[in-house]
C-alpha cells in the first residue's frame, strides 16, 4: 500500500513529548495538562483552554538518574516519564493530573513535586483517589475528586472555563474524534484491511498525545485517505490477533507485529482505542460532568477493578473484541514490574485459553520495544502456531 | 579470642546449642517463660491429636509452627530485664491466641473432615477477612469467629521459619508470576494454585490492603478458594477527609454482606466494648512509645512491633490482649523508674519501611552486634487514633480511620510526604542520630520514592544505613547479606568497632 496520507508528519509528532502541535497550542494560551492514566477522564481535561496530553517519552535511552530516584525495580514507562522531567522535558506542562491508581505511577508526580522538576512557575498537580469497583458512593467518591482535585484546580489557578456547558463543548469535539476513529476501527473488521496495525497504532497515540483541536483535521484528511487508498492484495497476514495489556505508546511493537504479518484487528490496552475511542452520548437532564465520570468509571478496564463481575467483564471484552473483529487468538502484553498486569496477564493467559478457547500469548517487555530480537520470535511462534490452529482446523495440510 | 554471642550458635543452622546465660535471675525467667511455652504447645497438641497431625501432614507450612520455640528464642535474643520479660509475656500471650485460632481453623477445614456436617456447622459461624484488614469489624458478630485468612499459614509461618515462603513463591513463578512482584501476595498466590488454604467460612471480606500486589492476588485467590466475596475498598488519600464518606460506606456494605452470609444481624453494642477495648490497647501502646523516648528505652526490639501488628490486626478489641499489655507496661514502668537500662546502647535508630519477615530477629542482632537500638519502627505505628464510640456513624468513622492507616498502610499511602515527613519528625522526637533505612527491594510503592530519602537524610546529616531485603524471600538477600550492609556502613560511614565481634560475620542461611 502507499504510505497513508500525514503518517510521516504523526511520526515527527510523536518523536517530542512536547511536539509542534502541542507547543503551538501553548502559544495560542492553551494551558496543558499531562496525564498518564484512563482513570483521568481525557475529555474533562480538554474543556476550555485546556488541552491534555497523554504523557510519553519518545526516544527513551538511559533511565541512570530514575533508577537512583526510583530504584530499577520499577516500571520502564514510569522511569521514562521522571527522567524527562528531570531532563527537562516536561517543562512545558501546566497542570498534572495524576491518580493515586497505581502506585509507582503516583510516585512520578511526587517526586516532581518533591524535587521541583517543572521549571514552570505556573505548574500545578492533583492527585485523585478512585475505587475499586463500581457503586453509586464509589461514582460518587470518583466525581468529587475529578471535581475537586483537578477541574477546581484547573479553573482557579488557570482561569480554565469547567462549566456544563463547556463539559459538553468538549465532549462533542471528542465525539467528533471517536467518529473518525469508529469508522477507521470498523475497517479492521474487514478480511483484508486497509489499514496497517502500526498505522492504527500511531494515529491513536498522535490523538492521545496532541491537543484534539489541532490533530482532528489531519485525522479527518487520514479517513478520507484511508476509503480511498488500495489495500495489499489478499494473504499479507497470517494471523489476526487482539492486543491486550499495559501501558504501550511504542509502535514499534505493532511494527514487530507486522513484521511477523500477524494483524493486530482490535487493540485493549492503555493508549489504545478500547476504551479511550468512543463516542460519549450525554443526556440533558443531569449534569454532563456526572455522565462523564461513569461513563470513565463504568468503561475502565483496568486489573486494578477488583471485584468479581469486573474481572468477568474484563475477560468478556476480550472475547467480544475477539469475535466481532474476527482475531484468531490474544496477545496479552504487560510492562516489566507493573503489578497489576503481572497477575492480570499471569491469569488471564491460561482462563482466555483454557475457559474462552481463545489462544492467547503472554509477554512482558520493556517500555521501549524497537528492535527487540526476543519478543520477535516469541510472536513469530506465536503466529505460526496460530497458523498451525488454522490450517488444521481447516483440514489442511501443512 | 573472647567468646561472643555467635558461639552460642551451630555452624549453618544458627540453632542454640545451649540457653543463653543472663544472669541468674533473667535465665531462669527466659527457662520458665519457655517452658510456659511448651506447655502451650503440648496443651493445644493433645486437645485434637488427631486432627492438629493430619493439619501438618496436609499442610506445608504447619512444619514452621514447630520450630515456633526456636523463633521465640531468636527473638528473645540479647533481652535482659523488663524487655526480656515484656517480649517473653508478649509472645507467650501470641501463642496461646493462635493455637486457639489454629483449632477453630482446623475443627472446621473441610480439607481435613471431608463431608462433615459438624465442620459444615462449625464454618457457618466462620468469617474470613484478608490479613491485612483488622478484625474488629467481626466483633460485630459475636455467636461468630473472625478469621485473619492468610495470617495462619503465611504471615506467621513467614516470620518463624524464613524457608517456609520458598516453595509457595516458587509455585505461583511456575504458574507464570513475575519474579519481581512483592514476595507477600506471591506467597499467598501459590498457597492458592497448591490448594493450601485451608477450607473455611461461610464468607470472606476482601481488600485492597495494603498495596497494588494484594489487590491483584485476591483474583487468583478468590477463584480458588470460592467462598462468596465482597471486596472492601480502603481509599488511599487517607488524609483526605472528603474519602472518609466513602470509607464508610463501603465497611455499611461489608457489614451488609456478612449479615445476609452468617444469618445474623449486626451486634453494635459488642463493636462499641471492642473499639473501647481496642482504644485502651491502643493508650497502652502510646505509654510504651513514651517510655521509649527516654534515656532507658525499655520496650524495643522485635516482640515489639511483631506483637503491635498482631494485636492490631487480629486481636484488636480482646479483653485478653488488653490484661497481656497493662500487665507488660506495668513491667516497663518498673525498669524506667528504677533508673535502671540492662542493655548497651551506643546508637538510638529509628527503623524505617517494613521490616524483613526472613529476619524477624534483626533487631536483637543490631543491638548485640553494634549497640544499635531500634527506638522507634515504622511498623510499630499505625492505628493510632482512638475510635469515637459514641454512636453508630462515628464508630464506623474510626474503623474507616484504622484500616486506612494499618499495618503498611500508614506510610506507604497517602502520599510520599506521609512517609517522608514522620521519619524526621520521629527523628527528632525520639532523639535518634541514626536512621536504618529498609529497601525492600520488591516494594515499588517505596522503592520510587528512594532517592527521596537519600536526599532528605543527607540535607539533614543524619547517617542513614541502607538495608536491603526481599520482605520474605531469602532466596532473595539473606540474612547474612542483610547484616553485611549494616556491617559495611558501621565500618566505613561510622567508622566504629562492632560490641560484639563474633556476631559480624556468621553463617545461618539453612536456620529456620
Amino acid at each position: 500500500m502507499r504510505d497513508l496520507k500525514h503518517i510521516h508528519y504523526y511520526e515527527e509528532l510523536l518523536a517530542q513529548t512536547a511536539n509542534g502541535l502541542v507547543l503551538e497550542e501553548k502559544d495560542e494560551g492553551g494551558i496543558a495538562v499531562g496525564y498518564t492514566c484512563y482513570y483521568l477522564p481525557e475529555v474533562l481535561l480538554n474543556c476550555g483552554k485546556a488541552f491534555s496530553v497523554r504523557l510519553r517519552a519518545p526516544n527513551t535511552g538511559s533511565l541512570d538518574i530514575s533508577q537512583y530516584y526510583m530504584s530499577s525495580f520499577i516500571c520502564g514507562y514510569t522511569r521514562a516519564i521522571f527522567e524527562r522531567a528531570f531532563e527537562g522535558g516536561m517543562n512545558f506542562l501546566d497542570f498534572y493530573a495524576s491518580s493515586d491508581t497505581c502506585q509507582q505511577m503516583v510516585r512520578v508526580v511526587e517526586n516532581i513535586r518533591e524535587l521541583s522538576l517543572i521549571s514552570n512557575p505556573d505548574f500545578g498537580w492533583g492527585i485523585i483517589d478512585a475505587p475499586l469497583k463500581i457503586s453509586p458512593h464509589g461514582i460518587k467518591l470518583y466525581t468529587d475528586q475529578i471535581r475537586d482535585h483537578i477541574l477546581k484546580p484547573m479553573s482557579e489557578n488557570y482561569g480554565v472555563d469547567i462549566s456544563d456547558e463547556a463539559i459538553r463543548a468538549a465532549v462533542r469535539e471528542h465525539n467528533e474524534m471517536c467518529a473518525v476513529f469508529e469508522e477507521i476501527t470498523e475497517m479492521r473488521k474487514a478480511e483484508n484491511p486497509g489499514i496497517t496495525p502500526r498505522e492504527f497504532h500511531i494515529l491513536s497515540l498522535v490523538s492521545y498525545a496532541c491537543p484534539t483541536a489541532k490533530i482532528l483535521p489531519y485525522l479527518r484528511e487520514s479517513l478520507e485517505d484511508l476509503k480511498e487508498r488500495e489495500p495489499d492484495p489478499p494473504g499479507r497476514w497470517r494471523a489476526r490477533v487482539v492486543v491486550v495489556g499495559s501501558e504501550l505508546d511504542d509502535y514499534g511493537f505493532s511494527e514487530i507485529l507486522e513484521n511477523a504479518r500477524c494483524y493486530a484487528a482490535a487493540d485493549r490496552y492503555c493508549f489504545g482505542s478500547f476504551p479511550g475511542r468512543q463516542q460519549i452520548h450525554l443526556t440533558e437532564e443531569e449534569p454532563a460532568l456526572d455522565q462523564v465520570c461513569r461513563w470513565y468509571l463504568e468503561t475502565n478496564q483496568c486489573p486494578r477493578f477488583m471485584s468479581q463481575e469486573k474481572i468477568r467483564e474484563r475477560r468478556e471484552t476480550v472475547k467480544r473484541l475477539a469475535e466481532e473483529y474476527l482475531a484468531d487468538g490474544v496477545v496479552i502484553e504487560q510492562a516489566k514490574f507493573c503489578d497489576f498486569w503481572g497477575y492480570e496477564r499471569t491469569l488471564n493467559t491460561q482462563v482466555l485459553a483454557e475457559e474462552y478457547g481463545l489462544p492467547t500469548l503472554g509477554i512482558d517487555r520493556e517500555y521501549v520495544v524497537r528492535g527487540s530480537g526476543q519478543l520477535a520470535t516469541r510472536i513469530q511462534a506465536f503466529v505460526e502456531s496460530l497458523e498451525y490452529k488454522k490450517i488444521k482446523k481447516g483440514g489442511g495440510e501443512l | 579470642m573472647k567468646k561472643g554471642k555467635a558461639d552460642l550458635l551451630r555452624k549453618d543452622t544458627g540453632i542454640l546449642k545451649h540457653r543463653e546465660w543472663r544472669g541468674i535471675r533473667d535465665t531462669v525467667y527466659d527457662y520458665s517463660q519457655w517452658c510456659r511455652l511448651w506447655g502451650i504447645l503440648i496443651k493445644w497438641a493433645a486437645s485434637h491429636p488427631v486432627q492438629n497431625v493430619k493439619a501438618v501432614m496436609r499442610y506445608r507450612w504447619m512444619f514452621s509452627y514447630i520450630t515456633v520455640a526456636a523463633f521465640f528464642d531468636r527473638i528473645c535474643m540479647g533481652q535482659r530485664g523488663a524487655g526480656l520479660r515484656a517480649a517473653r509475656s508478649n509472645l507467650n500471650y501470641l501463642a496461646s491466641d493462635v493455637t486457639k485460632t489454629l483449632t477453630t481453623i482446623f475443627s472446621a477445614d473441610m480439607n481435613l473432615h471431608p463431608g462433615s456436617r459438624k465442620a459444615e456447622e462449625l464454618n457457618k459461624k466462620i468469617i474470613c477477612f484478608d490479613e491485612l484488614l483488622p478484625a474488629i469489624l467481626g466483633k460485630g458478630f459475636p455467636g461468630c469467629s473472625t478469621i485473619l485468612f492468610q495470617e495462619y499459614p503465611m504471615y506467621l509461618p513467614s516470620l518463624i521459619h524464613q524457608h517456609s515462603p520458598v516453595h509457595y513463591i516458587e509455585q505461583s513463578e511456575l504458574y507464570g508470576l513475575p519474579a519481581d512482584v512483592c514476595p507477600l501476595p506471591s506467597f499467598e498466590a501459590g498457597l492458592a494454585i497448591e490448594d493450601d488454604f485451608p477450607k473455611i467460612g461461610c464468607c470472606m471480606v476482601t481488600s485492597n490492603m495494603p498495596c497494588d500486589g494484594s489487590i491483584m492476588t485476591t483474583m487468583i485467590q478468590e477463584r480458588r478458594i470460592g467462598l462468596p466475596s465482597v471486596p472492601l475498598n480502603v481509599p488511599l488519600r487517607w488524609k483526605e477527609d472528603e474519602v472518609q464518606d466513602y470509607a464508610v460506606e463501603e465497611i455499611k456494605e461489608a457489614i451488609a454482606f456478612m449479615e445476609k452470609h452468617t444469618g445474623r444481624d449486626f451486634d453494635w453494642d459488642a463493636l462499641k466494648e471492642a473499639c473501647s477495648i481496642w482504644n485502651a490497647q491502643n493508650e497502652a501502646k502510646f505509654e510504651k512509645w513514651d517510655m521509649n523516648k527516654t534515656d532507658m528505652p525499655p520496650h524495643t526490639g522485635s516482640s515489639a512491633w511483631l506483637y503491635r501488628i498482631f494485636e492490631h490486626q487480629a486481636v484488636c478489641g480482646e479483653p485478653a490482649a488488653l490484661r497481656n499489655d497493662l500487665k507488660v507496661n506495668r513491667i516497663l514502668r518498673r525498669q524506667v523508674a528504677r533508673g535502671k537500662c540492662p542493655k548497651t546502647i551506643r546508637h538510638r535508630a529509628i527503623i524505617w519501611n517494613t521490616p524483613a519477615n526472613n529476619y524477624a530477629n534483626f533487631n536483637n542482632w543490631l543491638l548485640d552486634c553494634w549497640g544499635i537500638d531500634s527506638v522507634c519502627e515504622m511498623i510499630d505505628i499505625h492505628g493510632t487514633d482512638l475510635i469515637d464510640t459514641s454512636s453508630r456513624e462515628s464508630m464506623l468513622l474510626g474503623i474507616a480511620g484504622m484500616y486506612q492507616t494499618s499495618t503498611m498502610r500508614a506510610h506507604t499511602k497517602g502520599g510520599s510526604e506521609v512517609m517522608l515527613d514522620d521519619l524526621w519528625e520521629k527523628y527528632e522526637e525520639y532523639n535518634a542520630d541514626m536512621i536504618i533505612m529498609f529497601d525492600q527491594i520488591s516494594c515499588k510503592g517505596v522503592g520510587a520514592i528512594n532517592g527521596l530519602f537519600e536526599e532528605g537524610a543527607m540535607h539533614r546529616g543524619i547517617p542513614m544505613c541502607r538495608v536491603r531485603q526481599d520482605l520474605m524471600d531469602p532466596s532473595s538477600i539473606t540474612r547474612r547479606e542483610m547484616r553485611n550492609d549494616v556491617n559495611v556502613f558501621m565500618l566505613t560511614v561510622m567508622k566504629e568497632e562492632p560490641l560484639d565481634a563474633s556476631l559480624v560475620d556468621f553463617d545461618d542461611d539453612k536456620s529456620w
